[in-house]
């Protein structure tokens, strides 16, 4: 049988709840392996791990679980090992680095800030700042929206202008919110918006990049950002 | 503010606003060599993530159509209208609507947001809309 780890904290600090289970079907009971002041966070691993979603929710779950009593690296999900013993082997190898990414970490959290474009307000936008599209979407519509072509040619401009928007928008978030975290990294790129941002935080400096998020959104109506958080620090672990 | 985690505990009804952040789960986190890493070939996460390519004929046509209606709805000499603008987005802000954004993803957030919202007040939830929070601030 082969385990399946969800995340290190340190060693006697993590009083998980007894019942709490995990990825698996039915979901496999949580239990620690420690050793060298550590504790790895883990459980059995089902005969076949495939990234479902419900697994990957439960990884998750464990990751917080643990967050919310103790400072914790969350593992990447789908990390297994041959044996609890290797795990013990890896906490030993590594434990100076990962008592200090522990420290260092103690009293932070993650927050992650997704952007897109609101379409009909981005549109409205850009059209504003450009006189000549607005004269080419006159001449449009004064030709009942044009032909096939010239609807396709306008439609790449505007599109183009949307890229660059983004791109500005993009500069505006990052210059207005990085200031506020102690660390910032760029979220990976699947993530459907055209800006992900991940912060790390101190606890109580969270309330701040709220504030912010939301004056950003009300002075710019044409972004819309989403803020999720506070999270196990997943992007600033190494 | 109090801090909250974005998921309390293991109920079902916790979950919604972990679907926003999956990809960290997949994507970032400590990794360690010696242990595997399962394979993520047809991970079913990757549904919900797929980008609207804004280079596209699709995507060309339709901004040419929208900016069609937009003009109309403004008026022909009020193609810059910022201040009808304004309002508009500001309202539909507050109803937490994202449709038309750029992403079905953002789609997919607001629709797990309605969910969690139709749960019920008591349910506290970490994942803010900051349009949601505006409102609440002004009220």
């Amino acid at each position: 049988m082969t385990t399946y780890v969800y995340g290190i904290t340190r060693a006697g600090r993590q009083d998980l709840p007894e019942d709490l289970t995990g990825i698996g079907d039915p979901p496999l009971p949580v239990r620690t392996v420690t050793g060298s002041g550590l504790a790895a966070v883990v459980s059995d691993c089902p005969q076949e791990l495939r990234p479902k979603r419900r697994d990957l929710i439960a990884h998750q779950q464990v990751v917080t679980e643990i967050g919310r009593r103790a400072p914790v690296l969350p593992m990447r999900f789908g990390s297994v090992s041959d044996s609890d013993d290797e795990v013990r082997d890896v906490l030993a190898e590594h434990a100076g680095r990962y008592e200090k990414q522990l420290e260092e970490l103690a009293g932070r959290v993650e927050y992650n800030v997704k952007v897109v474009h609101r379409e009909d307000a981005v549109l409205h936008r850009v059209l504003a700042e450009d006189a000549g599209l607005r004269t080419l979407a006159e001449a449009n519509r004064a030709s009942g929206g044009g032909s096939y072509e010239q609807r396709l040619r306008f439609g790449e401009m505007v599109a183009e202008r949307v890229r660059e928007r983004e791109d500005r928008d993009a500069e505006l978030v990052r210059e207005t919110l990085a200031p506020l975290a102690e660390k910032t990294r760029t979220g990976p790129e699947n993530a459907g918006c055209f800006l992900s941002l991940s912060f790390l935080v101190d606890e109580s400096a969270a309330r701040r990049l709220l504030t912010e998020t939301g004056r950003l959104e009300k002075e710019n109506p044409h972004v819309a950002l989403s803020v999720h958080g506070p999270l196990p620090p997943y992007s600033f672990v190494e | 503010m109090s801090v909250v985690p974005v998921q309390q505990g293991g109920g079902a009804g916790g979950t919604s606003g972990l679907y926003d952040v999956l990809e960290l789960v997949l994507d970032r986190g400590l990794v360690i060599d010696a242990f595997v890493r399962v394979s993520l070939v047809g991970i079913e996460i990757l549904k919900i993530d797929v980008r609207v390519v804004v280079a596209s004929v699709d995507t060309y046509l339709r901004f040419a159509e929208a900016c069609n209606r937009l003009d109309l709805e403004a008026g022909p000499h009020k193609s810059a209208g910022l201040p009808e603008l304004v309002g508009d987005v500001t309202e539909s802000g507050a109803r937490g609507k994202t449709k038309g954004a750029l992403s079905g993803a953002a789609q997919t957030v607001s629709d797990a947001l309605h969910q969690v919202r139709g749960r019920g007040e008591g349910q506290e939830s970490g994942t803010r809309r900051s349009a949601s929070r505006k409102k609440e601030e002004s009220e």
